[in-house]
């Protein structure tokens, strides 16, 4: 039985011991800042934010991960939900502040979005503290100050970076009042539930005994995938075909990798599979 | 925008959020066990069931604000929210309480209490040993169409403090997201405190618990309701319709 559990070794490239909790934090948190505030003059494509906002619902996998393992009594969705619902006000906060300093001050009012995630990461912790503490409601989880604070960014940064990329920019002139022929603020509703998904249903599918970080994230990165797809038929009415295109293609091979990297890590780390024939085509 | 019109905004906010977690605690959420017909409620979380309910009441109340073209009667407008978290979730309940009984084959039954405290109909003998009742019951009905009724009428007081000209002015879908992100914290902060399950007012855990809700929903709405008057304060979002 020993050596059997040595099994998940034989995926080194797509295992996530490198990036650690922090780490993956740190670099989730980097990524999104910096892509949220490059000036809107030079607008990024598409397909980079696209990226960031992966590596973003990434963290945010990682983070219910890390909180809902410990069980919540609530079903893992609350806490994806949770996040999100935080991102909501933190991301039209963000925005407003980040658009009202752009406009009043130049370019370097961009820098005012970060203002919403850093906000909303002290509602984050002080919810995780009401939600933790003995005099509230005493869910005595470790880690869920830490943990609600990195979800409220994690949620905070995704529903910027999903605006920005179906407006253009995340500045409100384009994300409410637009005169592309999809209004983007009606998208937010949808990127709400696609964000929270991500988050969400990773550790919900995954959950269970022999739960492994490196494959309940590969899941995460699909849906990620999944996300860009979404995002780029929607782009391809907003901002064109070109970065739509891009931005499906991006989201497709993404998609069609990492789901095979993660029925493939099922596959080799059950006990034993019967097939239902309906996965036949990944040699199960 | 002068202090006052502010400070309306964040009373609302905190009444509207707070009514929110009340009105989680006042559902029927059976959680797990309720899918197996071996505890009362419908059997699914405090998340799915307010905030399908807190939508559906967002729908309402922004058809009935529509009516007004710039400055919406906040009484009507949260009221008609309201009436439509009511309308959803009394349906979730009717058709739950469908499946237990022509379905399952059991009794809606609570199992918190001996004796229903608004019909006097008997409980105890009803329930199957080793359960926690099922389904969903009179008292539990009753006390699910008043949560859908505070949760809804919250939900929509937020939308419509926000959208009315008069207060923030924001744009209706602006106004819906911010409302629902709001709303949403809170009832997930009620479903916390409330560990999952609960049958509703007569349920002894909603006494032990209610303070501690309560006393969460106005720290988190209170929180959240600055981040909105900065938003406002910004002027980035205001008169956008």
């Amino acid at each position: 039985m020993g050596k059997e559990e040595k099994k998940p070794k034989e995926k080194p490239t797509l295992s996530f011991d490198y990036f650690n909790e922090t780490r993956l934090g740190v670099l989730a948190l980097v990524v999104g800042v910096i892509i949220a505030i490059v000036p809107f003059s030079a607008s990024l494509p598409a397909v980079v934010k696209g990226i960031g906002a992966m590596v973003v619902i990434l963290w945010g996998a990682d983070s219910v991960r890390k909180t809902a393992g410990h069980g919540l009594g609530t079903g893992v969705p609350s806490i994806g939900v949770l996040a999100v619902g935080f991102g909501l006000v933190g991301a039209t906060t963000g925005m407003a502040i980040g658009s009202a300093a752009y406009d009043k001050v130049g370019p370097i009012g961009i820098l005012g979005v970060l203002a919403g995630v850093a906000l909303m990461a002290v509602v984050g912790y002080v919810t995780g503290v009401l939600a933790n503490s003995d005099k509230f409601i005493g869910m005595k989880i470790p880690g869920l100050e830490r943990g609600m604070a990195e979800l409220a960014m994690a949620g905070t940064l995704a529903i910027i970076l999903e605006c920005s990329i179906v407006a253009g920019t995340w500045h409100l002139d384009d994300v409410i009042v637009s005169d592309n022929s999809i209004s983007p603020v009606a998208f937010i509703a949808v990127i709400f539930i696609m964000v929270g998904f991500g988050m969400l249903q990773p550790l919900n599918s995954s959950m269970g005994a022999d739960e492994r970080r490196g494959r309940t994230l590969l899941m995460a990165i699909e849906i990620g995938g999944i996300n860009c797809v979404i995002l780029g038929v929607v782009t391809v009415m907003s901002l064109g075909v070109v970065q739509g295109a891009l931005l499906i293609m991006l989201g497709a091979i993404v998609w069609v990798i990492f789901y095979r990297a993660y029925v493939k890590a099922c596959l080799e780390e059950s006990y034993e599979v019967v097939g239902t024939g309906l996965i036949k085509t990944l040699g199960g | 925008m002068d202090p006052i019109t502010l400070l309306i905004i964040l009373v609302c906010i905190i009444i509207g959020g707070m009514l929110g977690s009340l009105g989680v605690h006042l559902l029927p959420v059976g959680g797990a066990p309720a899918a197996m017909a071996t505890a009362t409620g419908i059997a699914t979380g405090c998340v799915m069931l307010m905030t399908g309910s807190a939508m559906t009441g967002l729908f309402t109340a922004s058809t009935v604000a529509a009516f007004w073209d710039s400055n919406p009667s906040v009484l009507l407008v949260s009221l008609s929210g309201g009436v439509g978290a009511m309308l959803m979730i009394g349906f979730s309940m009717f058709i739950a309480n469908l499946l237990y009984i022509f379905g399952v084959g059991v009794v809606p039954v609570s199992g918190q209490v001996a004796v229903d405290p608004i019909t006097k109909e008997p409980q105890t003998e009803y329930m199957t040993p080793r359960t926690s009742g099922h389904g969903v019951p009179s008292v539990a009905y009753y006390s699910g169409m008043v949560g859908g009724l505070t949760g809804g009428f919250g939900g929509a007081l937020i939308y419509v403090i926000l959208l009315s000209g008069e207060y923030a002015g924001f744009s209706a879908a602006t106004a819906a997201i911010v409302a629902l992100g709001i709303f949403i914290a809170n009832a997930i902060m009620a479903a916390y405190n409330i560990g999952g399950t609960i049958e509703g007012f007569h349920d002894p855990k909603f006494k032990e618990r209610i303070v501690t809700g309560l006393t969460c929903a106005f720290i988190v709405s209170l929180m959240c309701g600055i981040l909105v008057l900065i938003t406002i304060e910004t002027g980035a979002l205001g008169g956008v319709m």
